[in-house]
Formats: structure tokens, C-alpha cells, sequence
């Protein structure tokens, strides 16, 4: 029984939202590509509602972009939600393996994904007056996601649904916190930076004079 | 000196007297960058709509300066009326800006005394009787005389229990409407205008601006519900900026101007009879968005004067910058015109404007003068797309808005105008073509919709053909796999038996 193919596992993951994972957790199934896959998948759907949305919908101000902000929105986000919830289950005696936390969440995304493209298109399809069938897909999608993120982290630790709640909260609390390190070590970083610099630039002007 | 010298040197100083006679001034530049702004509220160079012409001072006009003048009004003859603040009368000028017709400075009142003004702030002539309203704001008195200067009735400070007697009465400004009701600015109360009924009786405010809904006054709403009696009557009141200005339009509708730089809220009213603005649900930033494109430094806008021009332009005088903002009816805006500064065009301290066509008049109370703007080609046309545009004639807009983006490839009307002839004309594909470079969604939406089902029409056999075709096609190839895999399956149970 259930000897599927990695391909064949995220199809079966992401249609039985309530048995998948623990189908996955044991035959061991789940593959690390697959996942980075799909993260890179967030990223450029991300991309394409923030470019690519139907102009009867959104006007897209275009005199500048700056990728960055969709990079942080998908693939660090992704990466601290992993590294927070993996903090999170060392200490509340959780099962999962950063490598496993990876692949379960990143699984649980697709719904996610596969709505925002499927929004970009129908933007392109519709009017505004018939956007309530676009603002259904994103309900659905959102709803889907968030209920497969929910049994994945479930799953992966083995937890209660309680300690779950408890263990998602969390979770959220340590990427803030982690973010809000990142941030502070980015600017110490930079000021480093220019630290150094100023005084590579102090001894270049002593040396030629 | 040697002849061949000689003959250079007549040749160069021909050369320079003749370039010196050159007409240069030909073509007027104006002192200042020419900006209008698009849909992001961003800065961006535009074609001028207006030019300075001249600028007119009372020595011009024969008669002495103009002193700190206050306010100046176009009567139904197209007089011009302006209120010389610092000089205690009013002078009335015609409609070139070449003489003087009258100046009243004596006043006869009923019972044959003489009276003065004493540094007047408003001048309104009323076309339904004729006679000139004068806010004679040191006098606390607003004065209403013929044009010949025999006052017929003065409105003084009203003794009702509604007007704080504590209060002193001072007009700024003096309007009258169509029923000869008298509305006075007053600069102690932020209630709205004063009004009078025909016969100087006080009848109430008129018009009051609505508190900004800021944090503060949030924060002020939440301690209250909770505050005790005694720790409320401490508090502040949230109170609106009271307005500075007003104006008639054609229609008989009442604009007021608030010259609060920090209020938003009701800068700019268009109030109907019952005191409602109309103006209320635009979202329109009157004035300046807070950084300018060239200067980099913050100046608010702060709107002294409002004139609705006959074709029912709405033109706002900001103090600060010395810049009229002309929009439309609809409040689009489609000019900013002046600057400050010396030359001609520019401006001290800008205290009034009036428009007689298609002219600006520009009151300034720092330099004494009265400067004209007059229409370039290129705002004659703008004016002529959007009156047409205004009154629904969108396929007849279309040449002049064309005729537009030629001189200004920026100008973001022009694009929302031709998007709406093609969508009326039919053409889809064009009106989605201009309503996408307006940055329109909303036009673009309904260039779409209609695309979209000329569209279906056009294809819906081919699209129903293939879409039958799909779902045939991918029924049988999901039959076809699902059974070679069963096959297989028995194939490899087979094999292990």
C-alpha cells in the first residue's frame, strides 16, 4: 500500500488534507527539491499578482520596482517560519526534523500558490463586477492552505491539536523576534561596513599626501 | 587704423546691434516651471495653460497707489471693484485695466453725514439691486451703498442670543446671493458665514467646515467616554477651521475656501441652500501635495481666495506659493499658474483673485499690483475639451483632446478623454489602449467589458468547439491511462505470482 512516487505524494498530500501528511510521515515520503520547488513557485506567484494582475483590477505603479520586498514576503518568510517552528519543537518536545518541517509546510503551500496564479489569470478574464468569483478562489485557497500548514505542523510533531495552536503562536512570536534580530544585525553590519571604510579611506588620504 | 580692421569692426557691432533688435520677448517665458500632477499625486512638467500678461499698479491707472489691497470683485457690467485696504476706499476700474471709472472713499449715509472706511477687507456688487457690499471691518460695519456712494443701509454686529456677544463683529469678506441674503466672513468664529436677510436682520451660520478626523481628535473622543464631567469641561473641544473665503457661482451655489495649511478636511466647499457640501465624497487634494518635484522644502498650501470663473472653473489662490490651482467642475485640476517672485507673474503676498473670460486676475497685497494671466492656445484648448467633456459630449471632445497631447504628452485628461470617445465610438481595443496609459482601471474596466463580448461573439464557435474537444479529449486520455496502468499493474502482479 500507498508506494507513490514523489510527484505522486504532493497529489495525495494536498487532496486529503486530514490523512496525507501522516501517510507521508510514514512511508517517509516528502522530497527537499519539491519543496524548494514550491517556495520558488510562492515567490513568483507573488511576483506575478504584484505585476501581472489584470489592469481593470489594480493600476501598477510602474516608474519603479524593487524585487526585494517579494523576496522577503516568500522565500524568508518561508525560511524563518521553518527555522521558528523549529526552534519552537525542540522545546515543546516536537518530532519533526528542520529537513521534515521544511517539506511538510512547503507542501502545504501549494493550494496558496496555485490560487494566486489562478486569480492572475482570472483577472485577466473578468470585470470588476464579476470579482466575486476571484475573491472565492482566494477564500478557498487561503482556507485550504491554512487548514494542510495546520496538519502539517500537526503531523510533523506529532502534536495535540491545542499544543498546535499553542506551537503555531508561537512560532509567529519567534519570527518576529527573529526578524527583528535580522534587522538589527543588517544595520550593525552596514555600520561596520562603514566604519571600516572610512578609515581604508582616512589612511589611502595619508598615504597619497 | 587700417580700413580692413575698420570694416571688421562695423561689421561685429552691426552684427550685435542687429541681434540686440532681435525680437527676444516674442516669446514670453514664464518665471517659474510650468508642473501638473498625475495620478500618483506625483509632480511632473506641463505646458502652460496661462501666461502673465502685464500687471497693472494704481499709478498705471492714474491715480495713487494701491496700498495693502484686500479684496477685488468683477461686477455684473464687468467692472472690476478693488477694495485698496491701506488707502480706505474702493476703486472701480473697467474692464481693460486702462482707467479709473470711480473711487469711493466718501460715503453719505441716510441722515446726510459723511463717512469713511477704515481698512476695508471685502467688496461684493450684487446684480439683483445693484448696490455695493463693503466689509468695513474696522468700523465692525458692512456697508451697503449705490455706486454712487449713498449708503442705504449698514449691517452691524447682530444682537441675538445665537451671536456670543462677547464676541467683536468684524467682516473679512461680504457675499451676496440671489435673494439678497447677506453672508459675512467673520475671523472670530469657526460656526460659518453670518447671514442677513434683506432687511439686515440676523438669520444665522451658514456653512460650517467639519472637524478633521485626525488621531488627536480620536484620542480626544476616547478620554472623553470615560472622562468625569469635571476633567471634560477642562478638555479641548475639537473645533474645524473656520472658513476664509467665499465665492458665487453661475448656479447660485456658494464655494468657500479655508486657509488652514493643516486642515484637509473641507478646504474647498461647494455648499448647496441646506449648508451640505458637495464636495464632501471627492477625493481631491486641493493645493499642493506637501513635497514639490524642484524645491525639496515642505510649504502647505494655504487657499486665501476662490473664484468660479463663468464656465464654471474653480480657481484657488494659495497664499504660500503665490500659485492659482485652476480645476474643473468635476475637481480635476487642470492648471497651476503664478509663482513668487518679482517679475511679472510672480507675487509678494497674494491677496485676492477674480477671472472676466478667460483672463486671471491676480490681487497682491505686497507689490501694490493687479497682474492679468491671459489663455495660451494651449489652455484654450484644454478648456474647450473639458467643457465639452464635462457636458457629456465625449466624441466631440475627442479632436481637441487629441490636439492636446500634441502640446503635452503628460497631460493624463487627455488620455482619460480620448479613452472615453473611443469607448463611445465603439472601439475597444483603442479605448483600452488610452485608458491603460490614463492609469484608469476603471475606464479601462469598461473598454473590457465591452471588448470582452465583442470577443465571445466573434469566436464563440471556435471557443465551444475547442472547449468540447478538451473535455472529450482529456476524458479519453484519462480513460486510456487509467487503463494501461491497470494493465501494468496486472502485468507486474503477474510477474511476481
Amino acid at each position: 500500500m500507498m508506494d507513490l512516487t514523489q510527484k505522486q505524494w504532493v497529489s495525495h498530500v494536498v487532496f486529503h488534507p486530514f490523512e496525507g501528511f501522516e501517510d507521508l510521515r510514514w512511508k517517509k515520503g516528502g522530497s527537499l527539491k519539491i519543496a524548494f520547488l514550491i517556495v520558488f513557485l510562492l515567490f513568483l506567484s507573488m511576483l506575478a499578482s504584484a505585476r501581472l494582475t489584470g489592469f481593470q483590477f489594480v493600476a501598477t505603479y510602474d516608474k519603479t520596482f524593487n524585487i526585494i520586498p517579494y523576496l522577503v514576503q516568500s522565500i524568508v518568510v518561508f525560511a524563518v517560519w521553518v527555522v521558528g517552528n523549529w526552534a519552537i519543537s525542540t522545546w515543546l518536545d516536537g518530532e519533526g526534523s528542520m529537513r521534515n518541517i521544511c517539506i511538510y509546510s512547503a507542501y502545504a503551500l501549494i493550494p496558496y500558490v496555485a490560487q494566486q496564479f489562478i486569480c492572475v489569470i482570472l483577472s485577466h478574464i473578468l470585470i470588476r463586477d464579476e470579482s466575486v468569483f476571484i475573491s472565492a478562489v482566494y477564500i478557498i485557497g487561503m482556507l485550504w492552505s491554512g487548514i494542510l500548514l495546520f496538519m502539517a505542523i500537526k503531523t510533523v510533531h506529532q502534536y495535540s491539536f491545542l499544543k498546535t495552536v499553542g506551537a503555531i503562536l508561537l512560532t509567529l512570536a519567534a519570527m518576529l523576534a527573529i526578524l527583528f534580530l535580522l534587522v538589527l544585525l543588517l544595520s550593525l553590519f552596514q555600520q561596520v561596513y562603514v566604519f571600516i571604510y572610512s578609515i581604508y579611506t582616512e589612511i589611502a588620504y595619508r598615504v597619497k599626501v | 587704423m587700417n580700413k580692413r580692421l575698420r570694416k571688421f569692426c562695423t561689421a561685429a557691432l552691426t552684427g550685435v546691434l542687429l541681434a540686440g533688435a532681435l525680437p527676444l520677448g516674442a516669446f514670453a517665458d514664464e518665471p517659474y516651471d510650468v508642473y501638473n500632477y498625475d495620478r500618483w499625486g506625483e509632480a511632473i512638467p506641463s505646458q502652460a495653460g496661462y501666461i502673465a500678461e502685464r500687471s497693472v499698479s494704481g499709478e498705471d491707472l492714474g491715480i495713487s497707489h494701491f496700498a495693502n489691497p484686500s479684496d477685488i470683485f468683477r461686477d455684473y457690467q464687468n467692472q472690476f471693484y478693488v477694495c485698496d485696504k491701506g488707502n480706505n476706499r474702493i476703486v472701480v476700474v473697467d474692464t481693460e485695466w486702462t482707467r479709473v471709472l470711480n473711487v469711493l472713499e466718501k460715503f453719505t449715509l441716510p441722515d446726510g453725514s459723511v463717512t469713511t472706511l477704515k481698512n476695508p477687507t471685502g467688496v461684493f456688487v450684487s446684480p439683483e439691486n445693484k448696490l455695493v457690499y463693503i466689509a468695513d471691518t474696522e468700523n465692525s460695519r458692512v456697508l451697503i451703498s449705490d455706486t454712487e456712494g449713498n449708503v442705504k443701509m449698514e449691517i452691524t454686529k447682530p444682537e441675538s442670543e445665537v451671536y456670543d456677544q462677547d464676541l467683536t463683529f468684524l467682516p473679512q469678506k461680504v457675499l451676496v446671493d440671489k435673494a439678497c441674503n447677506v453672508y459675512v466672513v467673520l475671523n472670530n468664529t469657526t460656526s460659518g458665514a453670518c447671514v442677513f436677510d434683506p432687511k439686515g436682520n440676523f438669520t444665522g451660520f451658514y456653512g460650517a467646515n467639519r472637524v478633521e478626523q485626525s488621531a488627536e481628535v480620536a484620542a480626544r473622543y476616547f478620554w472623553s467616554a470615560i472622562a468625569t464631567d469635571e476633567m471634560r469641561d477642562k478638555m479641548k473641544a475639537s473645533v474645524p477651521s473656520g472658513f476664509s473665503n467665499f465665492d458665487l457661482d453661475a448656479e447660485g451655489f456658494i464655494f468657500t475656501s479655508t486657509e488652514s495649511s493643516t486642515q484637509q478636511t473641507d478646504r474647498v466647499k461647494k455648499v448647496n441652500p441646506a449648508g451640505y457640501n458637495l464636495f464632501a465624497d471627492y477625493e481631491v487634494y486641493w493645493g499642493d501635495s506637501n513635497s514639490l518635484w524642484y524645491s525639496g522644502t515642505t510649504y502647505a498650501t494655504r487657499i486665501v481666495d476662490i473664484d468660479i470663473s463663468d464656465d464654471g472653473m474653480i480657481n484657488c489662490l494659495d497664499l504660500t506659493t503665490g500659485r492659482v490651482f485652476q480645476y474643473d467642475e468635476e475637481c480635476n485640476l487642470l492648471f497651476i499658474l503664478g509663482t513668487t517672485g518679482d517679475q511679472v507673474g510672480g507675487f509678494k503676498q497674494v491677496s485676492a483673485l477674480e477671472t472676466l473670460d478667460t483672463n486671471i486676475y491676480v490681487l497682491d497685497a505686497g507689490k501694490n499690483t493687479v497682474t492679468i494671466f491671459g489663455e495660451t492656445s494651449f489652455g484654450s484648448i484644454v478648456h474647450e475639451a473639458t467643457n465639452l467633456y464635462n457636458a457629456g459630449y465625449y466624441e466631440e471632445a475627442l479632436e481637441p483632446w487629441q490636439e492636446v497631447l500634441k502640446r503635452d504628452g503628460n497631460y493624463r485628461r487627455a488620455y482619460i478623454g480620448i479613452a472615453s470617445a473611443m469607448l463611445k465610438k465603439g472601439d475597444y481595443a483603442e479605448s483600452m489602449k488610452y485608458a491603460k496609459l490614463a492609469d484608469s482601471p476603471y475606464r479601462y474596466n469598461e473598454a473590457f467589458e465591452g471588448y470582452r463580448s465583442e470577443f465571445l461573439k466573434k469566436y464563440f464557435n471556435i471557443i465551444i468547439i475547442g472547449a468540447l474537444v478538451l473535455i472529450i479529449g482529456g476524458y479519453g486520455f484519462y480513460r486510456w491511462r487509467k487503463k494501461k496502468r491497470t494493465q501494468e499493474a496486472a502485468g507486474k502482479e503477474g510477474d511476481a505470482q
